[in-house]
């Protein structure tokens, strides 16, 4: 919808954002029992800004956000959302924030626009039902019930619910978890469009392309610690090698002499089909790739396909904690 | 507050579950119960053999088609076997075997006495002897030395259904109160509602007040529901006035929601709060006399009966509906219903917590 207008690029400096933060969390930690959920975690949220929490299904995320949310009493340490103390200024907190739950629903037995109208009544502030229907095409589902919609518009329908009160800052946990590739993208319209009125976004997802694509800033979240926080793209500029080459031959390529070109890192082979299939991660491609090149010309070797790609979040999630983001093991909600 | 309280209301009827438990399960009942008529004795198919071409049995058999209920048939020849058979096959109560005595003139009479409810029973098998003495009286002339009738007086005899009504509309209550709200509450936490609820600034006290106000509400409209369908089916409820009625129905609707709420807080996973939930007002609906009258049961069955809620509360509700009494008169029935709803109200407080959701 507004994704044009509000291009989630690394032009905003992540330091500039913490200038006028709008939440700050010191330490905070929540433990349950002796199973540890949160180690204790910093970070500042700036006015305007997509903050991102990524990190796998266990990390800590949902505890984190539930938190901040005043839903989930901490175990230890501070924040501040609005200014307001998380532990004794939740009413006036809840007041000001929207909230969108991962593992929740709404009244079966009531219309979107009822539920919408009741939720509103919980504020001393809220906007017209219809107008918040309208945004998120439902205007026309007014009187169906939740059951009666489909997974994306039922999920359009949990965000346009946490924004009955215009908040100021809204949280969404993991809006778009086992949406198909359209809808997902449609919600992420919808996210920054939040944006572009005016709020502030806290959002937790384990797709690295939706941090991506949405995130201002990115904090790395894995079993109960932030590994990394940064714009996506200073993440990735971390990475030591950002570029992934792959190259496929007619014969097999010695892995050792590439692996002693400078600036290759991690080579492997993998022998298919369609012949042999080279990678590498480079520091910077063009040199590594006209080396390469030369060492198959001298060995009259044929290349036959040849891709690079530059590194993503998961690259960076990877080199950070040594597994995947869509490989970790799925045991959210262990609180 | 309005608008919270409209949403609880409109959650409560359009819950196919709740008002299955407030109207459907009760109306089962009184339909059931209305179908068979306790209240009539019935008729008594009697066969009797004898030989009308005497006089005393001709007399005998007379006198027999005179009683109202008895169907007489007379069957000459019959025996005893013969007799039986009919029992079985043509579905005859009784049998009287007339055959000649001595001295001449006489005659011996058997009863074959097939009626097997025990009332009907006795009833038929006195009626036969009373008829047979009769005509012994008649038949040797006899003085009357000591007249008998019978005159029926219009004093109000409560019906079967009459009991029954008043009990059922109490078990309706309470499996509406306690079955409803458990599995209401249980299905709002497992599908995150009240947590997504607890995250909004809504007070906590609040959400719940509503959710109880709306059920005691429903409950009022099931209650006068109920009442007008006794009353086209024969039971007239509202002798003392309606508001006695309805004020007990609150108290005891109160104490069940209490219950639900405490079930709802104390089992985890739907399954298991609806059996738990049925598990408290099975026995209860049975044992507490909505179907019969308490004073049936062993006496220290009875001593148990008398802790639970259900029971006072149909007393109080039969009295004010069928005996005419005043709220006011119902003190004691009244003292242990506002008991129990003190008591499960402080204990639901504390076992269905808001913030574990």
């Amino acid at each position: 919808m507004t994704s044009s207008e509000t291009p989630a690029d690394d032009s905003i400096d992540p330091m500039a954002m913490s200038d006028d933060p709008v939440i700050r969390v010191d330490g905070l930690t929540k433990h349950y029992g002796d199973l540890v959920a949160l180690r204790p975690v910093r970070f500042k949220v700036g006015r305007g800004e997509v903050f991102g929490l990524l990190g796998p299904n266990g990390a800590g995320k949902t505890t984190l956000v539930e938190m901040l949310e005043g839903l989930i009493e901490p175990s230890g340490g501070a924040a501040a959302v609005l200014d307001l103390d998380i532990r004794h200024q939740r009413d006036e907190l809840k007041q000001r924030i929207g909230v969108q739950l991962q593992a929740s629903s709404y009244h079966r037995y009531l219309t979107l626009l009822e539920i919408l109208e009741l939720f509103g009544s919980f504020y001393r502030r809220s906007v017209d039902p219809m107008e918040l229907l309208e945004r998120v095409r439902l205007d026309d589902r007014a009187g169906s019930r939740i059951g009666q919609l489909s997974g994306g518009m039922a999920q359009r329908f949990s965000i346009v619910a946490a924004l009955v009160n215009e908040p100021e800052i809204v949280f969404f946990d993991e809006p778009t978890a086992g949406l198909d590739p359209d809808a997902r993208r449609d919600l992420w319209d919808l996210v920054l469009d939040v944006r572009a009125r005016g709020a502030t976004v806290v959002l937790t997802t384990h797709y690295m392309e939706e941090a991506e694509s949405l995130c201002d800033r990115v904090a790395f979240l894995n079993a109960g610690e932030i590994v990394a926080l940064d714009t996506p793209r200073a993440l990735v500029r971390t990475l030591d090698s950002p570029y992934r080459v792959e190259l496929v031959t007619s014969e097999a390529l010695d892995e050792h002499v590439i692996a002693a070109f400078d600036g290759t890192r991690d080579v492997s082979t993998e022998q298919r089909a369609d012949g042999y299939v080279l990678r590498l991660n480079a520091e910077h491609s063009p040199d590594v790739l006209r080396r390469v090149e030369a060492l198959a010309a001298e060995r009259g070797v044929q290349v036959l396909d040849l891709t690079v790609r530059a590194a993503t979040l998961e690259d960076v999630f990877l080199s950070l904690t040594g597994q995947t983001l869509s490989a970790a093991p799925d045991c959210e909600g262990v609180a | 507050m309005g608008m919270l309280l409209g949403a609880s209301i409109k959650m409560v009827v359009r819950d196919r579950q709740s008002l299955f438990w407030a109207l459907i399960f009760p109306l089962i009942f009184l339909g059931i119960f209305r179908m068979f008529s306790f209240d009539d004795l019935g008729e008594t198919g009697l066969l009797v053999a004898a030989d009308v071409s005497s006089p005393v049995e001709a007399a005998l058999v007379s006198a027999l088609q005179d009683v109202d209920y008895l169907n007489v048939e007379v069957r000459v020849g019959l025996d005893e076997v013969a007799a039986l058979v009919a029992f079985e096959e043509e579905g005859f109560d009784a049998a009287l075997l007339v055959t000649p005595g001595e001295p001449l003139e006489s005659v011996d009479t058997l009863l074959l006495n097939a009626v097997n409810d025990p009332i009907g029973h006795t009833v038929t098998e006195a009626a036969i002897a009373s008829v047979v003495d009769d005509v012994n009286a008649v038949l040797v002339n006899a003085p009357r030395v000591i007249s008998f009738e019978a005159r029926a007086v219009d004093v109000e005899v409560e019906s079967y259904f009459e009991f029954l009504a008043p009990g059922i509309i109490g078990m309706g209550l309470m499996t509406f109160g306690v079955i409803g709200l458990a599995a209401s509450l249980s299905r709002y936490r497992e599908e995150g509602v009240l947590r997504r609820v607890r995250a909004t600034p809504l007070a906590p006290w609040k959400f719940s007040a509503s959710v109880v106000v709306a059920h005691l509400l429903v409950g009022v409209a099931q209650v006068v529901v109920l009442i007008g369908i006794a009353y086209v089916l024969g039971a007239d409820l509202v002798n003392s006035g309606l508001p006695g009625f309805l004020l007990v129905s609150l108290l005891g609707t109160f104490v069940f929601l209490n219950l639900g709420a405490i079930v709802a807080g104390r089992v985890q996973g739907r399954g298991a709060v609806e059996s738990m939930a049925n598990g408290i007002t099975m026995p209860m609906m049975f044992l507490s006399g909505s179907f019969f009258p308490t004073s049936g049961l062993p006496q220290p069955v009875q001593w148990f009966v008398e802790l639970l809620p259900l029971t006072h509360m149909l007393r109080a509700l039969r009295s004010i509906g069928l005996d005419h009494q005043q709220l006011w008169e119902q003190g004691p029935e009244l003292a242990v219903l506002v008991a129990w709803a003190v008591g499960t109200f402080l204990l639901a407080r504390v076992t269905f917590r808001f913030q574990d959701a």
